[in-house]
């Protein structure tokens, strides 16, 4: 379907002020010449006719931890999708490791919401962990893929959840299970959607500093989405800030959480949407 | 000994036996995943529209006989339409089954009535609660054809079926088509369900689909134990349910299903203890 006849979001007042505020902040992109990890590209994204991505451009570097910022229904779990091969792209293009969503998927390791898989479900973390390595759910575990189950796991601290039951997992021990999974493939782009979200304190105190030690990586390249400024301000080397559909702003941690006035403009968007409807 | 002996010398007992064994097997380990895609009335919706599917064949003119052949099509349609339902409505499973299954029983005796008098009558009870002991050769061969092709099939799509059910989110991202495996598994177990009604009746089918896997989700630690498990209560229920009725003098159907709930009770003993 062209363009041309979707709906697109009209720019408020107020997403045009905040607009101006946002250009005046100074903005370092990372440098041209680095192999990107992940391009996006001019990419708009609508689903039903409505666009809910518009025209959205940002690369990653090699090794470099990127936040994707905003607030609830600003279009970043849709961006997530579009990145993730679960929604065509309307125009634009996003490329994983040069290649096509399609060819380079196996490149992204993927740590999803808490909510998303069935609680009842019989399994242990070795099996949810094997399914990652093998594109299906396995019937029964060799032990080469036990044995790389355990140590991704051994490295998160999380080595005795290995036979244990998902279903009796905390939140927080779920969420290290499920960043196992995402990274037994060796993947070159973590993909993290609010990984602290619904996980109690301590957990999520455990996770943080999971998430920092992995920022830290100079060979993975992440994207983390999140509404929890301590995530942010730990891991973050760049972010990518994105209201209603488009790029706000785009630089280093340092340049746009230093700002008051972005941390105002974060504030004030979740308030200015605390009660939209989430069409994420 | 004469306790199996006696019984499987039988040749309608021998008929009974295999029938029994190939609707239980694959009815279980479709079971499996009805259950744990939160189903569990799947069958029953299914079973009403085969009533309704057998009833459109009985009124355009096919013997009791063939109209399972205009039932296969009719409930795999049926099945189909609940899936679209649940994927692109905000219903829930249930919702959609329930609405379908009202649909088709009302279509059902709308076409009993339209039958004119003239026609050849119908025994609704046999339809209803089936007799597994009076299969015929051409029955059997179209219950064992349908069980052996669903059951390789579902087996063959184990892993990826387990992990759309899983997650169907993640299982897409790893290149699962899980909409289609999702369409499959719907019309797959259609078709089972309307073949099985000829030996079990619509009553009791869905009991085939729901109660081993039920009993063994209660019991089994992974998917695949559950499976296995499903597949041993399934037809071991059936072999045991049989035989008991042979000696017993109880409809077939009714004692395999009894015994099967017997394995549920067992099993939800055997949870407890476990936690």
């Amino acid at each position: 379907m062209s363009g041309d006849f979707l709906t697109t979001i009209p720019p408020t007042p107020v997403s045009l002020e905040r607009r101006s505020a946002a250009r005046a902040l100074q903005q370092t992109r990372p440098d041209a010449a680095l192999p990107r990890v992940l391009d996006v590209d001019g990419v708009s994204i609508a689903i039903r006719d409505k666009v809910i991505v518009q025209d959205v451009t940002f690369w990653i570097p090699k090794g470099e931890f990127v936040c994707l910022c905003g607030p609830n229904g600003a279009g970043k779990s849709t961006l997530l999708k579009g990145i993730l091969g679960l929604l065509p792209v309307s125009s634009g293009r996003i490329a994983i490791g040069g290649e096509d969503v399609a060819a380079g998927h196996r490149a992204v390791g993927y740590v999803p919401q808490r909510k998303g898989f069935d609680r009842d479900f019989p399994a242990r973390a070795v099996e949810l962990i094997v399914a990652a390595l093998r594109g299906r759910w396995p019937a029964s575990i060799r032990p080469e893929e036990r044995e790389r189950a355990r140590a991704v796991l051994a490295k998160l601290g999380g080595a005795r959840l290995l036979d244990k039951p998902l279903s009796g997992l905390s939140g927080g021990e779920t969420q290290r299970v499920f960043l196992a999974r995402a990274l037994v493939t060796d993947p070159k782009l973590l993909i993290l959607d609010e990984p602290t979200a619904g996980v109690d304190a301590r957990g999520r105190g455990e996770l943080l500093e999971l998430l920092t030690h992995i920022s830290r990586s100079d060979e993975l390249a992440a994207i983390l989405v999140t509404h929890n400024l301590a995530a942010v301000s730990k891991t973050a080397e760049r972010i990518v800030y994105i209201e209603a559909g488009r790029v706000l702003c785009w630089g280093l941690r340092e340049e746009l959480l230093g700002q008051s006035s972005l941390t105002a403009l974060a504030f004030q968007a979740s308030d200015h949407h605390a009660h939209a409807p989430d069409e994420e | 000994m004469d306790l199996l002996t006696e019984p499987l010398g039988l040749l309608f007992m021998q008929r009974a036996l295999i029938a029994g064994l190939a609707i239980s097997a694959v009815c279980a380990v479709i079971g499996v995943f009805v259950v744990q895609r939160g189903l569990a009335f799947l069958g029953d919706g299914l079973a009403h529209a085969a009533f309704g599917g057998i009833a459109l064949g009985l009124f355009l003119g096919a013997s009791v006989e063939h109209a399972v052949w205009v039932s296969i099509p009719f409930t795999a349609a049926i099945a189909i339409g609940i899936g679209v339902i649940q994927r692109r409505t905000q219903l829930r499973g249930d919702v959609a089954i329930s609405v379908f299954f009202s649909f088709s029983l009302a279509l059902g005796v709308l076409f009993l009535g339209l039958r004119k008098a003239t026609d050849r009558q119908i025994n609704v009870e046999s339809l209803l609660f089936g007799n597994m002991l009076v299969v015929t050769p051409e029955v059997l061969t179209v219950v064992v054809a349908v069980s052996a092709v669903a059951l390789v099939l579902t087996l063959i799509l184990w892993q990826r079926l387990a992990y759309a059910i899983f997650d169907p989110e993640l299982a897409a991202i790893s290149g699962v088509p899980v909409a289609v495996l999702e369409y499959l598994l719907l019309a797959q177990t259609a078709v089972v369900v309307v073949v099985a009604v000829k030996a079990v009746g619509v009553v009791l089918v869905s009991s085939f689909v729901v109660i081993p896997a039920a009993a063994a989700r209660l019991v089994g630690t992974t998917l695949a134990r559950v499976t296995a498990l499903a597949f041993l209560i399934g037809t071991l229920g059936a072999a045991a349910g049989l035989v008991a009725s042979y000696h017993l003098d109880t409809p077939s159907s009714a004692t395999i299903i009894l015994i099967h709930c017997a394995c549920f009770a067992a099993a939800l003993v055997l949870g407890r203890r476990r936690r």
